[in-house]
């Protein structure tokens, strides 16, 4: 087979999708590595059944304090209590240490990263997705652009690690090369959450997750 | 006993390699690399007259080392990486392997009797004897020094002098021919002079990696590691500045100081224009048990997460990267702290009310709120330090669907929000 030269800066794209093609026709496996994420609704409409490890998850959420963080509870716990560890960049409110811990999240696995700019933020997200001791990085990011995410996404596979970027609900406007995409909208009891792109998987689908709060003993 | 194996370096290009042409230069060039040589050889030693050299024990460390053609090729690359022009000789004497190193092949003999026949074929003039005693030793015919080994040492002891004499046989080996052994400083400091003015960190990066590989050799030679070394810039304008660069873990590695230099360096805003570089460092410890391939995976992932911090903490800052930990208080904002990395203390105490996952840094005014959704949890402390609090917090709505944690100020009646169910 051969390539067109002429693709320019697609050709790198191209290449890196139908390798990724190639790997899951061999394998005919799921296009990730999944961790399971706690909720059955959920797992049952992720390829592999759960959460992306090894790529990116985009989660936009229409408000702030609607569950989007007790989404991924399970799954920081799950993570931090096989040994791997939490980075959080940038947060915009404090990651409430008590409120973790009552989850079942080890407290000693969570690490916080502050920082003076976007950029930096970019930076710290890509370095701590490569560390192979860190399971999972929470990112902020004010603005990001397609190359940044392909760039983060193949840090997380290098690192073999799950990366969630928070993203404004106006970034559902634009396509993203994450592997997964998910808008979180309110519901009076719980979260909806629709899944708008899946790498390998069905998108358009809207299913209704039970965030509410369990302490763990 | 293994017999003595000498490896002597000639460095014919040291005091212009080190940058500056001055003698002190020099000197402190042929130091550090001694301190680099230490980590092949308990036994170093090093001449500056008439043309640098250093020279290497090896009989001891060979076996350790994988045999001497790989130790050899080790420390020529590693001369080759720090930069310095070299041609390196082995052989059963010191003063052997140094005629040797001036010799464009065959420079590696193990034995008396290879090196006695190796130096039979060579010119006279590759003798370091007095220029006198070359021309007469040319003008009696000879042309070879296998001509002049023939002679008894009794002849050319009358003819040319004792310290001939001495020479031919310390060549040969068959003299004692003791040197100085170099011993290593408590200390290390190394410090490089730019030709012209430097502005720029990045310009400073190739002599930086030059001084670090050669801090490495050093800490391998000591058997010991570093937690912190200090950068120093001298100005020509301005007093000394400099950075220190710290580590989580116990390391001498210099492709990691390079890093962790190279990020600190790139927020470095410097006072002044750069005349020279200084490394130092005063404190060594045992080096880290962690190595690559020995231990489990949980000591190299531990390893991997130290290397990350030090690089967050090198480009972002000491104060920006922290763990977490919660503390026995009732009061929200006083009930969590931040903690180096790792050493998070409390366990949950898991009899207190559901808690929200994100707080916000300070309690926000806000309007009374209309729907609450549960509450109310007094929460009443703090009167023994002046934190003084008594509050009830509520579940609450937002408009936009958000579940707020909000507490009414029981002392003035206000509300405020302070946590955010994310």
């Amino acid at each position: 087979m051969t390539i067109p030269l002429h693709l320019g800066s697609q050709r790198t794209q191209t290449l890196e999708q139908l390798a990724r093609l190639c790997r899951n026709a061999e394998s005919g496996r799921a296009p990730w590595l999944a961790a399971p994420s706690g909720f059955a609704e959920l797992d049952a409409s992720l390829p592999g059944g759960g959460w992306p490890v090894g790529a990116i998850a985009e989660l936009m959420s229409d408000a702030v304090g609607i569950g989007e963080l007790s989404l991924l509870v399970p799954v920081l716990s799950r993570l931090a209590r096989a040994g791997r560890y939490i980075a959080c960049i940038a947060p915009p409110y404090l990651p409430y240490a008590p409120a973790l811990a009552q989850r079942g999240v080890p407290l000693e696995r969570v690490l916080l990263i502050q920082t003076c700019s976007l950029q930096q933020s970019l930076w710290a997200t890509e370095q701590a997705l490569r560390c192979t001791a860190v399971g999972a990085v929470l990112g902020w990011p004010a603005y990001i652009v397609d190359k940044n995410v392909r760039r983060l996404q193949l840090a997380a596979e290098a690192g073999g690690s799950l990366g969630i970027l928070y993203r404004p609900p106006e970034a559902a406007r634009e396509s993203s090369p994450a592997a997964l995409r998910l808008r979180l909208h309110a519901l009076p009891e719980g979260l909806a959450v629709e899944i708008q792109k899946v790498r390998g998987g069905r998108a358009g689908l809207t299913l209704r997750v039970g965030v509410a709060p369990t302490v763990v003993a | 006993m293994n017999p003595a194996l000498w490896l002597c370096i000639r460095l014919p290009r040291l005091a212009h390699e080190a940058s500056i042409a001055d003698a002190a230069a020099e000197h402190a060039a042929m130091e550090r690399l001694a301190a680099w040589a230490y980590q092949w050889s308990s036994l170093v030693s090093y001449r500056l007259a008439d043309g640098p050299l250093l020279w290497l024990e090896l009989a001891a460390s060979r076996s350790l080392f994988g045999g001497h053609a790989a130790l050899l090729a080790n420390i020529e690359t590693g001369l080759t990486q720090l930069g310095y022009s070299h041609a390196c000789a082995l052989a059963p004497s010191p003063t052997g392997a140094a005629l040797l190193t001036q010799v464009g092949e065959q420079r590696c003999v193990t034995t008396h009797s290879q090196l006695r026949s190796r130096l039979e074929s060579l010119p006279l003039s590759l003798l370091a004897l007095p220029p006198e005693v070359l021309a007469a030793l040319h003008a009696a015919g000879l042309r070879r020094i296998g001509q002049l080994l023939g002679l008894p040492a009794a002849a050319i002891a009358r003819r040319f002098g004792p310290a001939a004499s001495l020479y031919l046989q310390r060549l040969c080996g068959a003299a004692s021919d003791p040197r100085p052994a170099w011993r290593m400083p408590a200390t290390y400091g190394a410090r490089f002079e730019f030709l012209a003015e430097v502005h720029d960190t990045t310009a400073m990066l190739f002599p930086l990696r030059r001084l670090l590989l050669e801090f490495q050799g050093y800490l391998r030679g000591r058997d010991c590691a570093v937690l912190r070394f200090t950068l120093e810039f001298e100005h020509y304008r301005h007093a000394a500045s400099g950075v220190t660069i710290g580590m989580s873990a116990p390391a001498r590695d210099a492709a990691q100081f390079l890093l962790l230099a190279r990020e600190r360096l790139q927020s470095l805003v410097l006072p002044a224009a750069v005349s020279a570089l200084r490394l130092q460092a005063l404190e060594f410890t045992a080096a880290s048990v962690v190595q690559t391939d020995f231990f489990g995976s949980d000591a190299q992932q531990l390893q991997q997460l130290q290397l990350l911090l030090d690089r967050l903490r090198a480009r972002l800052g000491d104060q920006q990267v922290h763990g977490l930990s919660s503390a026995a208080d009732h009061r929200p904002e006083r009930s969590w702290h931040f903690v180096t990395p790792q050493q998070s203390t409390p366990g949950p105490d898991t009899r207190s009310p559901a808690r929200p996952c994100t707080l916000l840094h300070n309690p926000r005014r806000i309007e009374p709120p209309v729907t609450l959704l549960s509450g109310p949890e007094r929460i009443e402390s703090g009167w023994w330090d002046g934190g003084d609090a008594t509050r009830d917090y509520y579940v609450a709505r937002a408009a936009d669907g958000a579940r707020w944690w909000v507490f009414q100020d029981l002392a003035e009646g206000g509300w405020y929000l302070q946590g955010l169910w994310t």
